[in-house]
């Protein structure tokens, strides 16, 4: 049991890294990202492609991986990063489609639909099952603390309250001198960065991936995590990730203790009640379990 | 403001709240304490694009399970089954499987159907020792199970292949175009497909090519297809996307002869197309019908036997959970290692006929050796797992019905 706990403890650092980054994305900066999927393959069949098929070892394949969703990103973002809204959300699905197609049609690159293997451990061998999972949970965490730190120095740094007027109103950053397109271009590629350096993880902890690993379907697990847990709160984000994978894995035990409740019927009740609990929330809290922080500003004591 | 109907939800609470559903896993588990009972995992692709075939797995295995499990079990132990949903999808099979493996601590993991899903979580089986039994025919399956630890019911692609070449040159067709949906189940057939067809004296005329799935349109693909006009097109493709192909194909206006395999001809399509379908010929690998290990199985999960093929990978379920429990009880012990050659010595030759578990069992008690004889195929498995052969049949649709025309039995 413990080992399960901890691979699903694993899982869930995925979806966190992922959430952080929409967060950098979109809780913060407001740029609508649905191609979140996109990048998270990017950076697993950057990783799988130096590691395999050039023979280098993990680390070159994971700062493969973090350069290459950096400069999509950047690319992404630079080609799109004047549509707004909507708009930007069905570039990113499109990126996001682009990819897929590409690691689905590119045989020689990618191996394509019969899947790609990877042998290549950022752990060393020989070590028992149960240590080797404690390691990659170790590697994962350590990822999950960097990408915290790094957005919430952002978010409370000088450059997090730019990123927040840009959310609020472009036009008004832009009067005060801010080069608003300059910090879109940044948020965008360190999220996708952030991204693909989860999916360099993701790909050396399964050890198998195939383009069907990175369905839009897990983009929007990832926009669940965020919406339930609060959008621009980065603790409200671990919050939604691991609320999210509890009901997702926790759901499994349900049956054998609800009476007529098969592994059918429960697979549709698991998204169903993921499907509540965001309606449930836009209804009832629609910032989020936890909201993001209000900004107190300080002003003059009356009289003054 | 909150107005006071706002349920005020401070980070205390969201904090209890998490770590009541963390705990949760632990307070909802069932209360099986049996040390020596036997734990076996059943991941089927019951949504998805295996949900045509992946209740009808998981039904054979529940089946098979709680009628041994009424007759004693195997060697005295119980068998505690741990059935989950694999969504045809290999990002959820393996988290699936991890809880199958970590929490139910399953020896083996049976009833995966679609490739990427084997494939998917066969590193987690590697690792963990833990027996797989599957029905995908990828070829890519033997390469990964380096511990010789999987079992595939299903004929491997390249017999596809060669088998349906066999039987559209019997038929005539020596002039064929192909297209194929895009994924692993098809580009190798379409290369064992070419060959065979080459070999026999035929031709594949245009160059064969792969499409993507769930396009809202597969006109251009088709007219590259018909280009030409050859006599017949070869389309191996799923329900879904075939169904659309051949609308497009329809109303082309091509008078040629469609081949396709049965996957993508069932009953949804025919009733999607109508008369339509009328003329269309497919193959596939198919549960020796007639055979009484075959309709012994069907009478078992409630149908009758009719003469046409039913529950193609029900039929491989029940196989499977037949050879692996009856290969437990060969081996007597819970050892991967011991149960693999368990499975391999009543599986294959050298043996006594025997076509289920209790009849394997009584046999086996009797110190006599056995040779299972399955509802799927004869069940008799190559040193690397795969299957050895399996019944091909050819089918015409007349009336909205398919129509036998030839069966063959093609080695792997």
């Amino acid at each position: 049991m413990t080992a399960y706990l901890v691979a699903i403890l694993t899982s869930a650092g995925f979806y966190v890294v992922l959430a952080l980054a929409l967060n950098l994305q979109w809780g913060l900066t407001g740029m609508l990202n649905f191609g979140l999927a996109g990048f998270y393959a990017l950076g697993a069949y950057a990783s799988a492609i130096t590691t395999e098929t050039a023979g280098l070892p993990f680390v070159a394949g994971f700062a493969m991986a973090v350069a290459v969703g950096a400069v999509a990103g950047l690319a992404v973002a630079g080609l799109s990063a004047r549509l707004v809204g909507d708009f930007l959300a069905i570039a990113t699905l499109g990126f996001a489609e682009i990819v897929r197609f590409l690691a689905l049609n590119e045989d020689w690159l990618t191996r394509g639909p019969r899947g790609f293997p990877i042998a290549t451990r950022p752990i060393p061998e020989g070590l028992s099952r149960e240590a080797t999972a404690w390691a990659y949970l170790g590697l994962v965490a350590a990822l999950v603390i960097v990408a915290y730190l790094i957005v919430e120095r952002i978010r409370t740094a000088p450059m997090g309250r730019v990123l927040r007027a840009i959310r609020e109103d472009e036009l008004v950053p832009a009067a005060l001198g801010k080069d608003v397109f300059r910090f879109k271009l940044q948020a965008f590629a360190l999220g996708a960065a952030l991204a693909a350096a989860a999916g360099s993880l993701y790909a050396h902890w399964v050890q198998s991936i195939s383009p069907d690993h990175f369905t839009t379907a897990l983009a929007i697990g990832v926009w669940m995590s965020l919406i339930v847990g609060g959008a621009g709160n980065n603790r409200g984000v671990l919050v939604g990730a691991t609320l999210v994978m509890v009901i997702l894995e926790g759901s499994r035990f349900l049956t054998g203790v609800v009476p007529g409740l098969d592994a059918e019927s429960l697979s549709a009740l698991r998204i169903a009640l993921i499907g509540v609990l965001i309606v449930v929330t836009v209804r009832f809290r629609p910032e989020g379990l936890l909201p993001e922080p209000r900004i107190r500003l300080e002003t003059p004591a009356k009289g003054a | 403001m909150p107005s006071l109907k706002t349920p005020r939800l401070t980070r205390r609470h969201a904090l209890v709240l998490g770590a009541g559903a963390l705990a949760s896993p632990w307070v909802a588990r069932p209360g099986f304490a049996q040390t020596d009972a036997i734990r076996i995992g059943s991941l089927t692709p019951n949504t998805g694009g295996g949900s045509p075939f992946g209740p009808e797995i998981a039904e054979a295995h529940r089946l098979v399970v709680d009628l041994v499990n009424s007759q004693g079990g195997v060697n005295g132990r119980e068998i505690i089954l741990s059935q989950e949903n694999s969504e045809t999808n290999p990002e959820v099979a393996v988290r699936a499987a991890r809880k199958l493996i970590d929490a139910d601590r399953v020896m083996a993991i049976l009833g995966t159907w679609s490739s990427s899903v084997t494939l998917g979580v066969m590193p987690l089986c590697q690792e963990a020792n833990v027996i797989q039994m599957c029905t995908s025919s990828s070829e890519s399956i033997p390469a990964g199970d380096k511990k010789g630890l999987l079992f595939d019911f299903q004929a491997l692609n390249p017999a596809w292949g060669k088998a349906i070449a066999r039987l559209a040159l019997a038929r005539g067709f020596d002039q064929i175009a192909v297209m194929g949906i895009n994924n692993d189940f098809t580009t190798s057939m379409i290369g064992t497909f070419q060959q065979s067809l080459e070999a026999g004296g035929g031709k594949v005329v245009n160059e064969p090519f792969l499409y993507n799935p769930n396009q809202p349109s597969y006109r251009a693909e088709v007219e590259r297809l018909i280009a030409g006009n050859p006599p017949a097109v070869f389309i191996p493709s799923y329900v879904t996307d075939f169904t659309a192909v051949y609308r497009e194909i329809y109303r082309s206006g091509y008078a040629g002869q469609v081949i396709t395999i049965s996957l993508s001809t069932g009953p949804k399509f025919k009733e999607a197309v109508g008369d339509a379908a009328n003329g269309i010929l497919h193959g596939f690998p198919v549960p020796p019908v007639g055979k009484d290990a075959f309709d012994a199985y069907l009478r078992f999960v409630g149908l009758e036997p009719s003469g046409q093929v039913q529950r193609p990978f029900g039929s491989a379920g029940y196989d499977q959970i037949n050879t692996l429990l009856l290969g437990i009880a060969k081996a007597g012990s819970l050892d991967p290692f011991e149960v693999v050659k368990g499975v391999f010595a009543i599986a294959n030759d050298p043996g006594e006929r025997v076509t289920t578990y209790a009849e394997g069992v009584a046999k086996l008690a009797a110190g006599a050796e056995i040779n299972y004889d399955g509802a799927s195929s004869s069940v008799e498995f190559l040193p690397n797992g795969m299957l050895a052969s399996r019944d091909f049949e050819l089918y015409e649709i007349r009336d909205g019905k398919d129509v036998s025309l030839e069966r063959i039995t093609s080695e792997s």
